[in-house]
């Protein structure tokens, strides 16, 4: 029968007295988390199919123009490439987002029939588009979407294309994509002679060489070559590429606008609940509590609410990710999945947002002189 | 005897960057055990002297010596307001969103307590109170005088040398006030505590074996 109260039940009597506040705070920082975990869930989900599609292909480097407005590189310098000692095989390609119905749009890839990025799919049913065709093939999730097998024709922007064979891949982002001959592409995105990226494999570096020191000397080699060109590692593909980078910034950006609103919720509600509270810090200091115990159990307070709301904004987040993942507008960047680093990342967010929050009116309420704070009425 | 518990030197206290003086030059000295109370009118400064003994403001000159240790330096002031000092006010004071057993434990979250004694300790000291059959009811379901039989069992919870109380039963009628009153001598007697009580009403303050009157800040007697 005789509880005893601690530190953490002082509080949550306190956050559940004025429930309703308490509810609309945790509303304004769930949604705060949710925006992140939902946006900042779908750039990593999304760079993590870019990263499948780079290393199932097998390439070494990704050669891409080096400046922000100038997305291609001309297609004289695959040859220039080609020509350097420690390069095996170059690919040119280009990759565009198109709309294939009114509703649905995908990647389409432009690659030479040749190309080794070829070794990532796995033909289902049909052959492999052929040079100077207007042939494509569709990855198996597209396929279903559009209700295509091979011998029907597609047609991507007022021009037909025979759909060839059917394939499957890894990466969403292959599986729910168009591939056609590099020239098609070309002419169809009016980008004659241009490429967006060129994959490089390299030879075999020579014994005794590092492999580390071997891809140093090989992207230098390459960047002489292409004067304002980017050879970037494999490693770094995912995460540099355009798409990737766009969606990265945007999410983050959105959400910590969001967050920073979350913030002010707290700090607010906190301030309010110090400033209720005055008479009450006035009796605790009476009792013996020390300045750091008040200041605490104020910060453990905002702390709280910032836990709670990001709970809230985990489910939150995660209803928006299985949101996306249904859209046909989106349905082919990712697979709605929610991993630890990003949980723990939210988590980890909401409850500094609320320690920041709560910092402010945790300092004043500690400050609060006892007798001061009992005269209040 | 065990000696003063309790020294005050020339002790000021003003507000207002000196316009009001609620102190001006307090001399006393109270023994462990003593049981005092202090009397005076309205605004004299008896609030601001039990605050200044309580540890709970500081003043603007002068000492107050806890067994001889100066209060504020030689004495941390949350310490000794944790360890060694209980308060009783007129308006009870009682946290709002605690039930009377809780209300009870807050001050051992301040100081060390084993965590599965709290409640029990708690319990017993309600129990001592006779609010054994309310200890489980918010503040706002209790009458008046059960509310400073809390307030009371609350201000023993560390166990302190010193019970100071501001007009305990001012918001109390008489059969409530005596029933206070007899239960802090009792607690003063049974357990030897220094109760410095301060009052308006002439019986309680006749009551105490020593009465010490303030007049404008200075002790008049
Ligand atoms: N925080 C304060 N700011 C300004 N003046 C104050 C403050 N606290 C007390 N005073 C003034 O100091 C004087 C003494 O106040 P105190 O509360 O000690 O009186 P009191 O004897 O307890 O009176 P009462 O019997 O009405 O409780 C009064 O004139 C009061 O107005
Ligand atoms: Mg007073």
């Amino acid at each position: 029968m005789a509880m005893s109260l601690s530190f953490t039940g002082y509080v949550l009597k306190n956050l559940r007295r004025r429930r309703l506040r308490t509810i609309l705070t945790l509303s304004g920082i769930g949604m705060a988390v949710g925006a992140f975990v939902g946006l900042v869930g779908f750039s990593t989900a999304f760079e993590q199919q870019w990263m499948r599609i780079y290393s199932s292909s097998g390439t070494d480097f990704s050669v891409i123009q080096g400046s922000f407005l100038n997305t291609t590189l001309d297609d004289s310098a695959t040859a220039k490439i080609r020509a350097l000692p420690m390069v095996a095989q170059v690919s040119p390609t280009i990759f565009n987002l198109m709309d294939v119905t009114p509703d649905v749009n995908a990647l389409v890839y432009g690659w030479n029939p040749n190309a080794f990025e070829f070794n990532s799919l796995k033909i289902l049913a049909g052959q492999r588009v052929r040079n100077g065709q207007r042939e494509v093939m569709l990855g198996d999730m597209l396929a279903q979407d559009l209700n295509k097998k091979p011998g029907d024709t597609l047609e991507l922007q007022g021009t037909e294309f025979k759909v060839t064979a059917i394939y499957h891949a890894a990466s969403t982002l292959e599986a729910a994509a168009i591939v056609m001959p590099l020239g098609q592409l070309q002419q169809l995105s009016g980008m004659d002679g241009k490429v967006s990226t060129i994959d490089v494999r390299l030879r075999p570096a020579p014994a005794g060489e590092s492999q580390e020191t071997y891809l140093k000397q090989a992207q230098a080699a390459i960047q002489a070559a292409i004067p304002g060109a980017r050879a970037v590692p494999a490693a770094e593909r995912a995460s540099s590429n355009q798409f990737v980078k766009l969606a990265q910034t945007s999410a983050w950006g959105t959400s910590l606008l969001a967050l920073l609103i979350g913030i002010l919720g707290i700090a607010n509600t906190m301030a309010m609940s110090v400033f209720e509270r005055t008479r009450e810090i006035g009796i605790l200091r009476a009792l013996g509590w020390k300045q750091w115990q008040v200041l605490a159990h104020i910060e453990v307070e905002a702390a709280l609410l910032g836990l709670g709301g990001g709970m809230i904004g985990i489910g939150l987040g995660w209803c928006a990710l299985c949101v996306l993942a249904a859209l046909p507008q989106t349905a082919s960047f990712f697979v709605a999945n929610l991993q630890w680093p990003l949980l723990v990342k939210a988590l980890g967010i909401a409850i500094l947002a609320g320690l920041i929050a709560g910092a402010l009116p945790a300092w004043r309420a500690g400050k609060l002189s006892p007798v001061d704070a009992l005269r209040c009425d | 005897m065990s000696g003063p518990i309790l020294e005050v030197r020339n002790l000021f206290k003003s507000y207002d960057d000196g316009r009001i003086e609620a102190l001006r030059g307090v001399d006393l000295s109270i023994d462990a055990g003593e049981f005092v109370t202090i009397s005076g009118h309205s605004g004299s400064g008896k609030s601001t002297l039990l605050h200044l003994l309580g540890g709970l403001d500081i003043p603007s000159s002068g000492s107050v010596l806890f067994r001889g240790a100066l209060l504020g330096s030689a004495v941390n002031l949350d310490t000794y307001r944790s360890d060694h000092v209980g308060f009783v006010f007129q308006a009870f004071y009682l946290l709002p969103t605690l039930r009377a057993i809780e209300n009870v434990q807050a001050p051992m979250l301040a100081a060390r307590h084993h965590d599965g004694d709290r409640g029990q300790r708690a319990a017993t000291l309600l129990r001592e109170m006779g609010m054994e059959h309310r200890m489980d009811q918010q503040p706002s379901k209790l009458s008046a005088g059960e509310r400073q039989r809390v307030a009371i069992a609350r201000a023993l919870a560390n166990d302190p040398e010193i019970l100071l109380a501001d007009e305990p039963t001012g918001n109390l009628d008489s059969t409530n006030s005596a029933r206070i009153m007899e239960i802090l001598t009792g607690i003063q007697k049974s357990r030897g505590m220094t109760l410095i009580v301060v009052t308006h009403e002439d019986e309680i303050a006749r009551a105490a074996p020593r009465h010490i009157r303030i007049h404008d800040g200075r002790i008049a007697s």
